[in-house]
């Protein structure tokens, strides 16, 4: 590692000194890809030519590389070939797998500080700190569109139902009262559903009620924790959808983010969802809605936590072809993104969230917050409390699959092939073996 | 008595076949020699750490009740996909080639599904089965059917069969006709002036005649059973709800890309081509010799 940083000094000093030629022959290309969809993808394309428009060194290239999980599938392939993009946003439950593979990417505190570029952690808001960075407080990747699962409620189908839209339910129990009550007066089809199911209702569901997912603090202790999240209260959750769907209170709306359909069409009064659906909410949902926090079971817990982030952040590929230079225009466009009034641009666009506590101060500065009723939920809840060992965030190699095995089993025990319990027992046995399998692949990496 | 062609040229034969012979070798047989390299390889998702591991994904591929119940589920599913392409293929073909007049436009429009891609046909039919909109699902639920694919592992596997076998109908479709067409018709004159009924003619002359069609069509649906329907399964329920419609090709593809195990992934890959090279093996010894040509 000290010959390798002697030879990037080296070559930033001999490209100190071709800079300037150069810079009137070509820009230097940085390379990003995303794997964002609607206002937010079309944002960050913005921000980038915003950015080359403003220096003449640099051209930032952003790419859309399909979803999340496809975006990362080709990013991995393209390493391995040598030939990463400079910048990749990372979703979530990817950050488990960077984390355990040091050595493909470079720190963004570090990117920052051989670039000159001021950089300050701290500045950012503590979930989002704590999520991407390592216990040092080296931040390994740059937040970027960081959210939290709300729960949006159509206002029309309350009324009808005669409920109070303004009083939205807080607790688990109000929220199926509410429900059955939806279904008893036929006010809509189904009472509420949710997007992400293991992202709403094992991951924050286990944040918000301070249970641990895992053995060694989430996993953040190390590669050989133990997934334990098959206990009472997180199968009663399980539960509880079982026994709801059956007259409907509860309607299933498959893995991903296709439940989104079934509230903006009308025909479910509740919906758990990511922040930053907000503004896709607005546009295609024809009643007024509220915003209200995750519900929670006051008999678990009193006050519940913190809710975590979600979302991605953006990493910074190593490869033995990086030049100091590349490296320095990686830092530049970072540090152009990480302003807070991209941040704040970008979370009135979109509905995620300000990720620095400037842009959140500055979006209540002026009065964003009171214009926008409920848009404050999200960042409330994420903040509220002192967070816990369970409520800060998991680190896990292969997760993306482990949610896909939640998802799985509790399909099946929707399906009434097996029960809660059950389905959670199957859950945390094949996760712990992907998660062996995963600690025996990276083993001798590291 | 057969002449022996004799070229005077010994290099053109082989210049000749060298582009095919490439392509053979870069398309085939390098990426099948990787797949039994890195079947036996334990790596991390980078490739930082290779690990020789023997036959330890392979052991440990078997030994998993959740594929052995995934290969078991390809069986059906590529059964369920063959007989509702063929079939109906061939009563269309039956029916078409009665036709006197018109006869291009109907070929043409039986045709067309061919030629679509198999995610957008997945699309497609998740639209017409979707439970509270589909135009399928509605007089379903009408007729008081419970239809929900997003829960019910059946009705999902109802969705993705109906929707490969649909796209691959044209094809077969079109097969079968040309097959029927090459069918001398002064045979089934024959037969019906000796007064034999249409469906007897069918049976004993049509039918024989057409087998090595239906033999050639046998082979290549069963390989689009087990490698073409991807796309339909990854555009429609991804796998779900459960494992319901999992398929060899579909979990294959999901270890090696989604959860980065490229060991077990590729040790799955092995078995497929094992599986498909037999069943081809099997196609040509045992079936063909029962094949009129």
């Amino acid at each position: 590692m000290p010959t390798r940083r002697l030879l990037l000094a080296a070559a930033a000093i001999a490209g100190l000194a071709t800079a300037p030629a150069l810079a009137q022959q070509a820009r230097t290309p940085i390379t990003m890809w995303i794997g964002v969809t609607g206002p937010a993808q079309e944002e960050i394309m913005r921000y980038a030519q915003e950015f080359n428009a403003s220096q003449t060194q640099f051209e930032a290239k952003v790419e859309f590389r399909g979803q999340y999980p496809e975006q990362r599938a080709a990013a991995f392939a393209a390493f391995r070939a040598g030939n990463p993009p400079h910048i990749m946003q990372m979703f979530d439950a990817g950050t488990g797998d960077m984390f355990a593979l040091p050595r493909a990417t470079i720190p963004v505190s570090e990117v920052m500080q051989r670039a000159g570029v001021q950089f300050d952690p701290a500045a950012y808001i503590g979930p989002a700190r704590g999520y991407y960075s390592r216990p040092d407080g080296t931040m390994n990747s740059l937040p970027f569109n960081v959210s939290t699962a709300v729960m949006f409620i159509n206002n029309d189908i309350f009324t009808r139902a005669g409920l109070d839209p303004s009083k939205p339910p807080r607790t688990w129990p109000e929220v199926i009262a509410a429900a059955n009550q939806i279904r008893e007066r036929n006010a809509a089809e189904c009472g509420f559903t949710t997007t992400w199911l293991a992202w709403t209702m094992l991951e924050q569901y286990s944040a918000l009620h301070d249970l641990p997912l895992s053995t060694e603090a989430n996993g953040r202790g190390g590669l050989n924790a133990v997934l334990n999240f098959n206990d009472a209260p997180r199968a009663r959750m399980v539960q509880t959808l079982v026994d709801a769907s059956r007259n409907k209170a509860f309607q299933y709306g498959g893995r991903s983010n296709d439940a989104n359909a079934l509230f903006v069409a009308g025909t479910c009064g509740m919906l758990i969802q990511s922040s930053g659906g907000h503004a896709a909410i607005a546009r295609d949902l024809k009643a007024s809605f509220s915003v209200a926090p995750m519900p929670f079971w006051p008999d678990v817990i009193a006050e519940p936590k913190n809710s975590i982030v979600g979302g991605a952040s953006l990493w910074v590929f190593n490869a033995p072809n990086r030049s100091a230079e590349e490296l320095r225009g990686v830092a530049q466009f970072l540090s152009f993104l990480a302003r807070p009034e991209v941040y704040v641009r970008f979370a009135k666009a979109t509905g995620f969230l300000p990720a620095t506590n400037a842009a959140f101060q500055a979006m209540q500065a002026e009065g964003f917050f009171q214009q926008n009723a409920g848009r404050d939920v999200p960042i409330l809840q994420l903040t509220r409390g002192t967070p816990t060992a369970n409520s800060s965030g998991y680190r896990f190699g292969r997760w993306t699959e482990i949610r896909d095995m939640y998802h799985e089993e509790v399909e099946r025990a929707l399906q009434g092939q097996q029960t809660a319990q059950a389905a959670l027992d199957n859950a945390v046995r094949r996760g712990n073996d992907a998660l062996r399998q995963f600690e025996r692949s990276v083993g001798a990496s590291n | 008595m057969e002449r022996k062609v004799v070229y005077p040229q010994k290099v053109l034969p082989y210049l000749l076949l060298a582009p095919q012979i490439a392509i053979t070798l870069v398309f085939f047989f390098w990426p099948a020699g990787q797949a039994i390299w890195m079947s036996t390889l334990l790596q991390d998702p980078l490739g930082f750490s290779v690990q020789f591991v023997g036959l330890e994904n392979f052991e440990a591929v078997l030994k998993d009740t959740a594929y052995v119940a995934t290969l078991q589920r390809t069986f059906l599913f590529s059964f369920g996909v063959t007989a509702l392409a063929m079939i109906p293929a061939l009563l269309l073909a039956v029916m078409v080639d009665r036709v006197v007049r018109g006869a291009t436009a109907y070929r043409t429009v039986l045709v067309v599904p061919y030629a679509i891609a198999p995610a957008v046909a997945g699309a497609l039919w998740l639209f017409l089965f979707q439970p509270s909109i589909g135009t399928i699902a509605y007089p379903l639920r009408l007729l008081g059917i419970d239809w929900n694919p997003r829960i019910d592992g059946t009705d999902a596997m109802i969705v993705v069969v109906i929707a490969s076998a649909w796209k691959q109908i044209g094809y077969n479709f079109l097969f079968f006709l040309a097959g029927l067409q090459s069918i001398p018709k002064s045979l089934l004159e024959a037969a019906a002036i000796d007064g034999a009924s249409e469906v007897r003619r069918f049976w004993t002359i049509v039918f024989p005649l057409l087998s090595p069609t239906t033999f050639f069509l046998l082979v290549i649906n069963i390989t689009y059973a087990f490698f073409d329907t991807f796309g339909v399964i990854h555009a429609v329920t991804q796998g779900g709800p459960g494992k319901s419609t999992e398929v060899l090709i579909y979990k294959a593809w999901y270890d090696g890309l989604i959860a980065q195990d490229l060991g077990r992934s590729s040790a799955q890959a092995v078995i497929l081509m094992i599986i498909v090279i037999g069943l081809t093996v099997i196609q040509f010894r045992y079936v063909e010799r029962r094949v009129h040509y």
